[in-house]
């Protein structure tokens, strides 16, 4: 029926073993022990780990089911590598939209460039982990490419939630939800993806600037219809990716050179570095003594001013999302909490707990009763009734 | 085949039982009811509480007009705290809430309850900021959706999601709704463009979810108020991502003698990596109609019309366009016609924005069907939706989402002749069961409300129907938010004939069967 549709090169799909996962589950249920989800383990690192006696093994349950370019839908299993998934994709000139983050079993030990991107992250731990690339202000998060998935919820029942459609307001968006939730509401047994096609051409001006003149760049561009795809700023340099045809892009270099951006040629790997935390910058045997140790993920709004206790910017700043996304490092975590309360954004030291607002933690602890009654779902943000209302 | 009466029946089944008060006579009511309205009476000024028949007339349906029930009463709140109020005050006494944004919804998720309270945000109606630094406005849910992009306008932005009510329906509408428009492939959906919101839960809790932010931590509670028909928590404020507006626009009307090959140059277009801003499809009937009613200029012989809207800078605008051009004379367009002045397209677009109320114009009444499928599933849906209406004796007129899949029948009927509603939700019923079918969904985006409740049963198990009672509970455990709406009852599905057999198990084992 769709034979003329599908990737000609196929891909490994392994087992079905979702009805492994589902007597795994009833077991550990029984048993009243703890699963913990684990695909690659990618993001192992990125939060304290939750007190578990064995693990759900995502990554043998892989394979991408159905994948139809002219629908822009793939559905793959939770297992499935992304380097997989973007390699099918790219097959066929078409992309995640998001990129979501490959990254290396350690986080902070990442070389950069490397090819061995075998096990640098599944699509379950993609969307459970609700993380995105370069491109999310202007291509969106992960969240919104996902179109529905099959869940295996606590009591080992196998649900459907969404679909396969663009469209899809039937029942509550179940499927949305799993996006950062971390594995603490199910085991994600097949995901659906809208994904989209590739741009023609890609091109990354540079120009030399601060952060504060960065960031007022970036406002000042972002209400300018510009193909966009990614801004950051590191070491006193704006780099902004254009996407689009050739045309396009001309007239787009060419409207940026008044503002000192031009075109560069160096660092082809900037964007999948900062993406994938292979820069320079997230390595922890930097070649210049940093200034702090601790890294911080700050989410703010874009035009929000940069924080002022940071003694050196262009070595301890690295800003995405044209200022929405900030890595810096510092050491005084109470210093970094004011500032993004001040600015009304969120922070979270990579590695400790995340920060979530007790009210909105109530209610997702509330959720994850509801789809994991006993608790049997080790999560690393700790949404089990009996256990986390109490530590939060 | 569900008749209007049974639906209506079913409709109040899952709802509270009892019904002691009549709302033209306040003095039958329970002692708690009486409390109540004393509370709401000295919480809000004399005119935000309704209570007489005259006043309560206007919210006694909302854009589904075949279903209608007079709300006990109707408060209009101004502020925030006045909303956390009256919740507090309805859920300590157990008394259901019906928010209300502008009544334009399309699924009766707005009807109201006879012993309930409608809470109408129309009043909380202010644009709270427009900041173009950060690209978003911040509103109460009472903002008509046009007016956020009126708002922004000065700063050469926009908000993308434009539903066909867009001059009328208010965000809070489009939040719960999770409303789309004719932009939603390349743009999204609302939830794709919503940053933030506070929202009040049924407990008279404030939450504040998101900002002017690109991600938040723990599960995205922002995505699943999106679409949650007023179940989970009532919007009081929203923040929205505005965009710039797209420098040139080129709208391209396409004609086809078969409707297979309109589906096929759709088809065509995104596979070569084109993701145009609209690409809509017509059958021969809603063209006929729109262009009586409207004068767009549409070929009458045409079996189908593509209209496609292309937009970005003009350098790369002017490449698309031929792309483009070629790819629809290639898959059998026998007329092209471009327009790139504005009121050029603003005419082709016209006869497609009319469609709904031309076929108004033809038909007494129509029931608007809201399925999505995948695109390639569209020859063969069409073509069942054909057998469906021959079947069944009632014309279909289709205008269709092509580029997202979301699918428009409209049945026309006339409520005049006895039987023939009924006739008619039935036909609409089953061309949302040949959409499920097709791998789709049955509400692309109007929503379930009352309307659909019954299909929710064909597309969803048992057990997933459960999943989301269990949500519901986990954050109204009381069910007093909207009452009765978006998911059926396992009870209700149990009733109903054709349910949906999952993974080989039959569904509602534990229920007796007669």
């Amino acid at each position: 029926m769709r034979q003329n549709h599908l990737f000609n090169r196929r891909p490994t799909v392994s087992a079905d073993r979702s009805q492994d996962f589902i007597e795994q589950i009833k077991t550990a249920s029984g048993d009243q022990k703890k699963l913990a989800i684990q695909g690659h383990g990618s993001k192992a690192k990125w939060l304290p780990p939750a007190k578990s006696d064995d693990v759900l093994a995502l990554s043998d349950h892989a394979g991408i089911l159905q994948y139809e370019p002219e629908e822009l839908v793939l559905t793959a299993r939770g297992g499935t590598s992304l380097a997989e998934i973007n390699a099918v994709l790219t097959e066929r000139q078409q992309m995640i939209a998001c990129e979501p983050p490959q990254l290396s079993h350690d986080l902070v030990n990442h070389s950069s460039g490397t090819d061995a991107d075998a096990d640098t992250g599944t699509l379950g731990g993609a969307v459970a982990c609700g993380l995105s690339g370069p491109g999310r202000p202007w291509l969106g998060a992960i969240r919104d490419a996902v179109l529905g998935v099959e869940l295996i919820n606590g009591e080992g029942e196998y649900l459907k939630f969404g679909g396969q459609v663009m469209k899809n307001v039937a029942g509550y968006d179940v499927s949305r939800l799993q996006a950062g939730a971390w594995g603490g509401l199910g085991v994600m047994s097949v995901i659906s993806l809208r994904v989209q096609p590739c741009f023609a051409t890609e091109q990354t001006l540079h120009g030399e600037m601060s952060a504060s003149q960065a960031l007022a760049l970036c406002a000042k561009l972002g209400v300018r219809n510009l193909p966009i795809t990614g801004t950051a700023w590191i070491g006193g340099q704006l780099h902004i990716r254009l996407a689009g045809n050739d045309s396009g892009l001309t007239a787009a270099s060419s409207a940026l050179a008044e503002f000192g951006l031009q075109d560069h040629a160096a660092h082809p790997d900037l964007w999948r570095q900062v993406r994938d935390q292979g820069h320079e910058f997230f390595q922890k045997q930097p070649t210049r003594q940093r200034n702090a140790q601790t890294l911080w993920r700050l989410v703010t709004p874009p035009a929000a001013a940069m924080p002022d206790f940071l003694s050196d910017l262009n070595q301890d700043a690295l800003v995405l999302w044209g200022g929405g996304l900030r890595w810096v490092y510092h050491d005084d975590a109470q210093a970094v909490a004011d500032y993004s309360r001040q600015v009304g954004g969120w922070c979270w030291a990579v590695g400790e707990t995340m920060p979530i607002d007790p009210m909105q933690r109530q209610i997702m602890v509330h959720l994850a009763s509801a789809f994991d009654p006993h608790g049997v779902f080790a999560c690393p943000l700790n949404l089990n009734l009996n256990s986390a209302l109490g530590s939060a | 085949m569900l008749s209007r009466a049974r639906l209506l029946h079913n409709i109040r089944m899952n709802t509270l039982p009892q019904s002691s008060a009549s709302s033209d006579d306040l003095v039958q009511q329970s002692p708690a009811h009486r409390a109540v309205l004393n509370r709401l009476q000295a919480l809000l000024p004399a005119e935000s509480v309704i209570t007489d028949a005259a006043g309560l007339r206007p919210y006694e349906t909302d854009g589904l007009t075949a279903i209608r029930e007079m709300p006990w009463v109707v408060v209009l709140p101004e502020t925030e705290a006045q909303v956390a109020d009256i919740v507090c005050c309805c859920a300590e006494y157990g008394v259901p809430i019906i928010p209300r944004g502008a009544g334009t919804g399309l699924s009766g998720g707005a009807r109201p309850h006879q012993e309930g309270v409608v809470l109408g945000l129309s009043k909380m109606s202010a644009i709270l900021d427009i900041d173009p630094q950060n690209r978003i406005a911040k509103v109460q849910p009472g903002v008509r959706n046009l007016a956020i992009t009126q708002a922004a306008q000065a700063h050469g932005l926009y908000y993308a999601p434009d539903p066909s009510s867009q001059i009328a329906c208010s965000i809070g509408g489009n939040v719960a709704e999770n409303a789309g428009g004719v932009h939603c492939l390349k743009y999204g959906l609302t939830v794709n463009n919503v940053l933030g919101a506070r929202v009040v839960m049924a407990c008279g809790e404030i939450v504040e979810l998101g900002g002017a932010l690109y991600d938040n931590p723990g599960p995205d509670l922002l995505a699943l108020i999106c679409g949650s028909e007023g179940m989970l928590g009532i919007v009081t404020e929203v923040t929205v991502a505005l965009l710039p507006e797209p420098e040139t626009k080129a709208v391209l009307l396409a004609a086809f003698s078969q409707v297979v090959d309109a589906g096929s140059a759709v088809a065509a277009i995104i596979s070569a990596g084109i993701i145009p801003a609209g690409m809509e499809m017509m059958d021969q009937m809603a063209v006929q109609a729109a262009e009586a009613f409207a004068n767009a200029g549409y070929p009458l012989d045409a079996e189908a019309i593509l209209i496609i809207e292309l937009d970005g800078a003009a350098a790369e605008l002017a490449t698309l366009n031929s792309q483009v051009t070629d790819l629809l004379r290639q898959h059998g367009a026998y007329q092209i016609d471009e327009a790139h002045d504005a009121s050029a397209q603003a005419r082709l677009w016209k006869g497609r924005k009319s469609a709904f109320p031309a076929i108004g114009r033809l038909s007494p009444d129509y029931l608007c069907m809201d399925g999505t499928i995948p695109r390639k599933a569209l020859p063969k849906v069409l073509t069942e939706i054909d057998t469906i209406s021959q079947t069944f004796g009632l014309a279909v007129a289709n205008v269709f989402h092509a580029a997202d899949g979301n699918l428009h029948p409209l049945v026309l009927f006339d409520a005049n002749v006895p039987g023939q509603t009924d006739h008619a939700m039935a036909m609409g019923a089953k061309i949302l069961e040949a959409c499920v079918a097709a791998g789709g969904t049955v509400t692309g985006e109007h929503g379930v409300g009352v309307e659909k409740l019954d299909t929710m049963c064909v597309q969803f198990s048992s057990e997933e129907l459960e999943q989301f009672f269990r949500l519901k509970a986990a954050v109204d455990p009381k069910a007093l938010l909207n009452p009765g709406k978006g998911i059926p009852t396992l009870t209700r599905c149990g009733e109903l004939g054709g349910m949906h057999v999952h993974r080989g198990r039959l569904p509602f084992p534990e229920l007796e069967r007669f």
